[in-house]
C-alpha cells in the first residue's frame, strides 16, 4: 500500500516538478526511503517513519497542487490579457471578398482555420514589394519544413487595382512562393480589405506612359486561424526573425483554445 | 503596360547596382558613369529609374546621418 502511494506520489510529483517552480528537496530520498521500507514489520519506529513520510506526501503534494494551480491560473489571465489587448486594437476585424489570381472569389471567411501571412503591395513595385514576398516566400517555406507546424498560407492584397487586375496577379505570383494567393477587386473593395489592416496607399504622379508608383504601409501581418491579428514584420525583420516569432504564435496559440 | 517580371526586376537591378558602384567609386560624377546610366535606364522602366535615384540620394543622405549625426543649420547670428 505504502509502496503503491510512494510510486503514485512519484509519478504525480515528476510530472509537476517538470513545470513547477517548487522543487521539494526531500522527494528523492523519500523515494528511497519508500523502497527500504517495503515489505517491512509494523515497528513503532516504522511507524513513526511511514506517519512522517505520509504527512510529508501530503503536505508537499498540496503544495505542488497549489503552486500548479497559480502557475496555470496566471497564464491563462496573460493569455486573457493577450486576447483582449488584441480584440482592442480591432485589425483585420472586418471581412473582405476579393478575386485571387485564377479569378476565384475569395473571402476572410475562407482562410479561417488557417496562419496567414499577409502582405499589401503592387505588381509594378520597384523594389520593396519583391523583397519583401521574397522574404514571406522564403519564411513559409522554412516553415512547411517543420512537420509539426500548419501549412501557413501566403497572401498578397494589391494597393492598386487600376492595374493589377487578376491576369496580371496570375503574371506576378509565378515568382514566389508556390501557395501565394494574390487577391484584386474593384478600388473600393481593395480599399475596404486595406482598411481593415489600416493600410495606408497613395499613388505618384503618372510619368509620359502612364506609369507610376504606390507609396503605401510595407508591413507583414500575421493572422491567426480564428482571424485576429496577431503580429506585424517591418522591413528590418529578417526572414529567420519571422519564422521564430510565427512558431512561437502557434506553438502559444494552442493554448488559446482550451 | 504588364509589370516587369522576376528577370526583368534582377537585370533592372543589376545595372542600377553597377552604375551606383560607379557612381560611388567616382565621387558621384555622373559624366564618368554614361554608359552604365544608359544601360540602367535601358533595363528599368522610365518610373523606376526615378525612383531609383531618389532613393539613391535618400541612402546616401542616410548613411551620412549615420556617420557624421546630424548638424542643425546654424541659425542668426545675432539674436533678433
Amino acid at each position: 500500500m505504502l509502496g503503491l502511494r510512494c510510486i503514485v506520489g512519484d509519478v504525480v510529483c515528476g510530472g509537476l516538478l517538470r513545470r513547477t517552480c517548487l522543487r521539494p528537496p526531500p522527494l528523492p530520498q523519500l523515494t528511497q526511503r519508500c523502497f527500504l521500507s517495503k515489505g517491512g514489520s509494523g515497528s513503532s519506529a516504522r511507524l513513526k517513519l511511514r506517519t512522517r513520510l505520509l504527512v510529508s506526501l501530503l503536505f508537499g503534494g498540496s503544495l505542488l497542487a497549489g503552486c500548479r494551480f497559480v502557475y496555470l491560473e496566471k497564464q491563462q489571465r496573460q493569455r486573457q490579457i493577450r486576447l483582449d489587448q488584441l480584440r482592442k486594437v480591432s485589425l483585420g476585424q472586418g471581412t473582405f471578398s476579393l478575386l485571387d489570381q485564377t479569378g476565384r472569389r475569395r473571402t476572410k471567411r475562407d482562410f479561417l482555420g488557417r496562419w496567414v501571412l499577409l502582405y499589401f503591395g503592387f505588381t509594378h513595385c520597384p523594389d520593396i514589394c519583391p523583397e519583401e514576398l521574397d522574404k514571406l516566400s522564403s519564411a513559409v517555406s522554412a516553415l512547411d519544413q517543420d512537420p509539426l507546424l500548419p501549412p501557413v498560407q501566403p497572401l498578397f492584397i494589391t494597393v492598386d487595382p487600376q492595374r493589377d487586375d487578376v491576369p496580371a496577379l496570375a503574371r506576378y505570383v509565378q515568382d514566389f512562393h508556390p501557395r501565394l494567393l494574390a487577391l484584386t477587386g474593384t478600388p473600393e473593395e481593395v480599399q475596404h480589405a486595406g482598411r481593415d489592416y489600416r493600410v495606408y496607399a497613395s499613388a505618384g504622379p503618372k510619368d509620359d506612359d502612364g506609369d507610376y508608383i504606390v507609396d503605401h504601409t510595407v508591413l507583414i501581418y500575421l493572422v491567426s486561424p480564428d482571424g485576429l491579428f496577431l503580429d506585424y514584420y517591418n522591413r528590418s525583420k529578417s526572414e529567420e526573425k519571422i519564422v521564430e516569432s510565427v512558431k512561437n504564435h502557434i506553438r502559444n496559440h494552442k493554448g488559446l483554445d482550451q | 503596360m504588364s509589370a516587369p517580371n522576376s528577370s526583368e526586376r534582377k537585370a533592372c537591378w543589376d545595372s542600377r547596382d553597377l552604375l551606383w558602384k560607379c557612381l560611388d567609386d567616382n565621387g558621384d560624377k555622373a559624366e564618368s558613369c554614361l554608359k552604365f546610366q544608359g544601360e540602367f535606364e535601358s533595363n528599368c522602366p522610365a518610373q523606376w529609374v526615378k525612383y531609383f535615384s531618389k532613393r539613391r540620394d535618400y541612402l546616401q543622405y542616410k548613411a551620412k546621418m549615420e556617420t557624421e549625426g546630424f548638424k542643425p543649420a546654424e541659425g542668426p547670428k545675432q539674436p533678433s
